[in-house]
């Protein structure tokens, strides 16, 4: 149960960004996150917990949209790159270990949707 | 309404990033390394620490982190061996995490030491996601839990440099597949050095220490 502490920093990092840009309270309807699948972190219990810890914060009502990432992988005896059949770490033609990710380590916070401000408002 | 669609590229973890970061520098300042042992409650990580103090003696110039949720009875147990150490309870939370790490650090007393030690909360889950600023990760597996837990938990595998396979005394007594267990190790984490060791005969510490002692 992990995902509260990761909800955590992802509430932070998004509030973050919104002062950052002087986003007013309310404009944003989405965060859209990137999740690679190396991280055993259950979606919906992300997206829980992200719901409730923007109550009470300018972030408030927006939903949290998760991206998994495959895990992919280059192998470096033969060359392969693909996608791995997780929890085997083998290269998909030689079956050989010496192998590096390419993807799949994603934790990162990829955009933001928010409602566009005419200037003539209000 | 309109919206519009930012894009933006921030690390999610940055915040304990930055924690681990500074833990790093406190470490090559006072010319420390640290491991973080994982695993699942009562596999035998206080153990282990307690058998490694005992075989390597006064040479052994170390001190402790203990991560628990409830209790100092672990730091009591590393107290008795003579090691400095530091109860680090996280009340309720199932890993620790780089801030937590780093306050203890700075309170720990290292002088003429070379390694800290960090139990992390016994969970083979949750403490591999968090960068604590360590050297090295190390997978603490029983063979009392089953032989195919690396498949099972592989981002703790993928990311441990060692691997520690405790209470082989009792091997003669179960079931574990020993040859598979080290099997799906491999194919989880190729090359990856694994210790086989029994707390309770000393058996395999020999091997793990100067591991310990290198890192």
């Amino acid at each position: 149960m992990h995902e509260f502490s990761i909800g955590q920093s992802v509430v932070q990092t998004v509030l973050a960004e919104l002062s950052g840009r002087g986003l007013p309270p309310g404009a944003l309807r989405a965060a859209r996150i990137a999740v690679g699948s190396m991280h055993q972190i259950v979606p919906d219990t992300l997206v829980f917990a992200y719901e409730a810890l923007v109550r009470d914060t300018p972030a408030a009502g927006s939903r949290l949209v998760i991206r998994p990432v495959p895990v992919t992988a280059r192998c470096k005896a033969c060359g392969w790159q693909g996608a791995l059949e997780v929890p085997l770490f083998l290269c998909g033609a030689c079956q050989s270990g010496e192998i590096e990710l390419i993807t799949g380590m994603e934790l990162h916070l990829e955009s933001l949707e928010v409602e566009e401000h005419g200037d003539a408002e209000h | 309404m309109a919206t519009q669609n930012i894009k933006v590229y921030k690390d999610l973890m940055g915040e304990n990033e930055k924690w681990a970061a500074a833990t790093r520098r406190v470490l090559a300042e006072r010319r420390l390394s640290m491991v973080n042992l994982i695993g699942s409650p009562g596999s035998g990580k206080t153990a282990l620490i307690e058998a490694t103090a005992k075989k390597l003696g006064a040479g052994f110039r170390a001190a402790v982190l203990e991560g628990d949720v409830e209790t100092t009875r672990d730091a009591e147990r590393i107290a008795a061996v003579n090691l400095p150490v530091s109860q680090l309870l996280t009340s309720g939370a199932c890993h620790l995490e780089a801030k937590l790490v780093y306050q203890a650090l700075l309170e720990l007393p290292t002088e003429n030491l070379r390694l800290v030690i960090v139990e992390n909360v016994g969970n083979m889950v949750c403490p591999a996601e968090f960068d604590i600023g360590e050297h090295a990760k190390v997978a603490v597996l029983s063979v009392t839990e089953g032989e195919d837990k690396p498949l099972k938990y592989p981002l703790l595998f993928r990311e441990a440099k060692a691997v520690v396979l405790t209470k082989i005394d009792l091997l003669p007594h179960l079931d574990f597949n020993l040859a598979a267990c080290e099997g799906f190790i491999q194919q989880v984490h190729a090359g990856v050095p694994v210790f086989k060791v029994s707390a309770r005969t000393g058996e395999g510490l020999s091997a793990w220490a100067d591991w310990l002692l290198g890192v």
